[in-house]
């Protein structure tokens, strides 16, 4: 086992070697191929960040009864803030609200008229976010039904307005990266097909010595992984040279949206060595067999 | 440069063929179609590997039986073929192109399989052997080709290596009986060359080598002088005769009056999938 391992390796090694030309325009195909790939897959999380981002923005307000006192809000907001579908919930007094108005008012420039108020018009509100707009539903009928809420503010038609646009998004990020997923396939597997067909004589050659399947096909299946490894590593050299002046350009972009990208550099790494190696294998797996089957 | 590559194994008559005609009364072989000869002692095998040949080896080293390959298309390559080759034999396949000589080939080392009737090599039925077993019995044959079939990217040694190589052969093992082959074609000096810096000749006679190096029970050889001058050819087939008289197996289909008529061996002639002339000494006039 150990012996046809090495000998396995040795040939892959070999081989990748003494068809340089060949092998490299394989590994350059693949390098291009796999920086498509993680491009796109590094757009999709940047998309899907954006998303969940504006998703969050949604907010449901219940404005409170003015006659609730400290205790029922406090087990109100305690009761939401137990329910699975909730985020975060926050408590907004009404002076806290009408300190709010003040700041916004003043950010926006206009004139503070609150002054001219005898008693503060506003109501408490208990600010619910949604870990999913899709919950919005459930989350206002509970609120509603209590008797602490007043009224709860009615924002069923922009959520609607922002669901339909991210699952469009979305699905089409999906779509887009299975499309190009697709295309790097039959490139990869193509081009790992014509280094191998460029070898036909040599499989010719093997057979008619009396080797076996095993033999010929593990040092071009070891081979089709090397291309791919060497492709994935040319590759991830390549991402993390850009990696810093793209997000460097990028950083206007990223102080609008305060994106969590924590594991994308993980992830696209993981993506492109498996990708590589993975296409490398099945690529080189399928083209011998067409020799192997007679 | 492989160590002892230039001492030729005992028994083996040294120096390289001169390149002269064989004269045309060259002794013929004593085998007849349907007897088995008695092989040369000590046999090739005990020469070369110094391994006793296996016992109970009486057996022929190829039949065919009630033989017909019709291939997908509906073409019919061989029909009705009947065929016995004892050990030792050296039979010249003749006959025009198309007449079945390259599918007769391909069904003894099983590229291809009968439609009807039995292939036999070396006492394995070949229609009942499973993918696994496959390779074991290409490895008792060895395939000599018209256009050699040689890796350019690989010199000599290497070419003849390969072949235990890829079979899984130990490097230990490798080493001496590369050496011998390479020094029994008479090869040795070039045996670090890339096929493209060889003749044609020498070309051929790595290509032997090879077919030799895995001590094969018989070597099919497909035109091997197709590609060479006159001269050349002898060589060649003065070669192919040495091996023969240290006891391995010899069929060579040939398009070649010239040789076939000279040497006097076994003729079979093929035309249009069948055999119409199965003769020691015959004679051979291509009519194509």
């Amino acid at each position: 086992m150990i012996p046809f391992v090495a000998f396995s390796l040795t040939r892959a090694w070999q081989g990748f070697w003494r068809n340089a030309l060949m092998s490299l325009a394989a590994t350059l195909t693949m390098v291009l191929m796999l920086l498509l790939l993680a491009g796109f897959f590094v757009l999709q999380n940047v998309l899907l960040a954006s998303l969940s981002y504006v998703e969050q923005k949604v907010e449901v307000v219940a404005y409170i009864e003015n006659n609730a006192t400290d205790d029922q809000v406090d087990t109100l907001v305690a009761t939401i803030g137990a329910m699975p579908e909730v985020a975060s919930v926050e408590f907004v007094s009404r002076d806290a609200a009408l300190a709010r108005f003040k700041e916004a008012q003043a950010a926006q420039g206009r004139q503070d008229l609150t002054a001219s108020l005898d008693s503060n018009p506003l109501y408490a509100s208990v600010n619910v976010k949604l870990r999913s707009p899709a919950d919005l539903d459930s989350i206002t009928t509970t609120l509603r039904t209590d008797p602490l809420v007043r009224n709860v503010l009615n924002i069923e038609a922009l959520v609607d307005r922002v669901l339909t646009v991210t699952t469009f998004v979305r699905t089409a990020g999906v779509v887009m990266v299975a499309i190009v997923g697709v295309i790097v396939l039959f490139i990869i597997v193509n081009t790992i097909r014509l280094a191998v067909v460029a070898r036909a004589e040599e499989i010719e050659i093997m057979r008619l010595v009396g080797a076996s399947d095993s033999f010929i096909r593990w040092p071009f299946v070891f081979e089709g992984a090397l291309v791919g490894l060497f492709g994935a590593l040319l590759t991830l050299a390549l991402l993390a040279f850009a990696a810093e002046p793209l997000s460097q350009a990028m950083v206007g972009f990223f102080n609008v949206l305060p994106l969590e990208l924590g594991s994308v550099g993980r992830d696209t790494a993981m993506l492109v060595l498996a990708t590589g190696v993975g296409l490398g294998v099945l690529g080189s797996w399928l083209s011998v067999r067409t020799y192997l089957i007679r | 440069m492989p160590v002892g590559g230039d001492v030729a194994p005992p028994g083996i008559p040294s120096g390289n063929p001169t390149g002269s005609p064989v004269p045309a009364s060259t002794p013929p072989s004593p085998s007849t179609p349907l007897t088995v000869s008695p092989s040369p002692s000590p046999t090739f095998r005990e020469r070369l590997t110094g391994r006793p040949r296996p016992a109970a080896d009486d057996q022929p080293v190829v039949v065919l039986h009630d033989v017909t390959m019709r291939y997908p298309n509906g073409k019919e390559a061989l029909k009705d073929v009947e065929l016995v080759v004892p050990e030792g034999d050296f039979v010249f396949l003749v006959g025009p192109s198309g007449a079945g000589k390259s599918t007769l080939t391909k069904l003894l080392i099983r590229d291809e399989l009968a439609t009807k009737g039995m292939v036999v090599v070396d006492g394995d039925d070949l229609a009942r052997l499973n993918r696994r077993q496959v390779p074991k019995v290409r490895r008792k044959i060895g395939i000599v080709f018209q256009d050699f079939k040689l890796l350019p990217r690989k010199s000599v040694w290497e070419n003849v290596a390969f072949a235990l190589e890829v079979t899984g052969t130990p490097r230990r093992r490798i080493r001496p009986a590369v050496d011998r082959v390479i020094a029994l074609v008479g090869l040795t000096g070039q045996a670090q060359q890339l096929p493209t810096q060889l003749s044609g000749g020498e070309q051929q006679r790595t290509a032997i080598a090879r077919a030799l190096v895995h001590d094969p029970r018989i070597i099919i050889a497909d035109e091997p002088t197709g590609n060479l001058d006159p001269v050349i050819s002898w060589e060649i087939i003065q070669l192919l005769l040495r091996i023969n008289e240290l006891g391995v197996t010899i069929l060579m289909a040939t398009h070649d009056a010239e040789i076939v008529t000279a040497l006097r061996r076994r003729v079979v002639a093929l035309e249009d999938g069948r055999i119409i002339r199965d003769d020691i000494g015959a004679t051979y006039h291509r009519e194509d």
